[in-house]
């Protein structure tokens, strides 16, 4: 990267390299700096955090009950015929 | 899990099936027909697509795994099968809510025809499923979003996969999947302000 970034738009455009951890330390520092004297865009940083964070949890979340069980079924279904058929 | 260790896991699955494992062939079944549910249900927004799109990934994957060249290439190939089959269900049905039966056609049974115009609960995914499973305000958020950043968006920050396999999968460079995926962060995030 050329030089940090320092405005609000900057910041803005920098801010998905940002939260994946792609910028150098030197890049962060200044989204640091710059949030802790721009409120606006530390609401944003933060707004962005926990919106991440909520699809991460949802990758986390099981599949219901019955829909895992369903797919099990079915599975074991083809595998035995396929079984017979050989 | 990182993206990387994920598609790791699947390519061993891959290989150990392919050998007649019968136990990895399982495992791999039963995922490819996860990934299904979950592409229907959080990126084409069609709970009534779900079953359909599940056998058909099930189906694909038994086949494809006996012929597969590139086992670490295998978790691109699922997502690009399972969201085509989601475009051709929708391309099929456009129009026509896939757990209706038809009223001109009605149903074929051993005493003739039936002719009816109610759903048919055999084919859909029961809607309470659904509700308990992932958040609702990010399903509200993300069924808000133009079809091809909620693909994106969950592909990466939902599903794991790294930037270049999204790329080939939608089609896109991985400079176009960055920007699509920073600014479907900030339209999530203001819909997410909204739900």
């Amino acid at each position: 990267m050329s030089a940090p970034p320092n405005t609000c738009k900057e910041v803005l455009s920098h801010i998905s390299g940002y939260l994946d951890g792609e910028l150098d330390a030197m890049a962060c520092d200044a989204i640091d700096r710059h949030c802790l004297e721009c409120a606006s865009c530390a609401a944003l940083v933060n707004g962005l955090r926990e919106t991440v964070g909520l699809c991460r949890q949802a990758a986390t979340a099981p599949l219901p009950d019955a829909v895992r069980q369903r797919a099990r079924e079915s599975v074991r279904r083809l595998l035995d015929r396929h079984a017979k058929e050989s | 899990m990182s993206s990387a260790d994920g598609k790791a896991e699947y390519a061993g699955l891959v290989k150990a099936a392919a050998t007649g494992d019968r136990g990895a062939m399982e495992a791999l079944l039963v995922r490819s027909q996860e990934v299904a549910y979950r592409f229907s249900l959080l990126v084409c927004g069609h709970p009534e697509d779900a079953e359909d799109v599940m056998q058909d990934a099930l189906i694909k994957t038994y086949q494809h795994v006996a012929t597969i060249s590139e086992p670490e290439a295998f978790r691109t190939w699922l997502y690009s099968t399972v969201r085509n089959a989601c475009l051709m269900k929708r391309r099929r049905r456009v129009g026509e809510p896939s757990n209706f039966v038809s009223v001109e056609r009605g149903i074929e049974t051993s005493e003739g025809t039936v002719h009816v115009d109610v759903a048919d609960p055999s084919r859909a995914i029961d809607q309470r499923l659904i509700d308990g499973w992932v958040d609702g305000r990010l399903r509200q958020a993300l069924k808000r979003l133009p079809a091809s950043y909620r693909m994106i968006v969950v592909m990466r920050e939902i599903e794991g996969l790294s930037t270049k396999e999204v790329a080939a999968i939608a089609g896109v460079s991985e400079a176009n999947v960055k920007t699509r995926l920073h600014r479907a962060r900030l339209m999530l995030r203001k819909q997410l302000e909204h739900v």
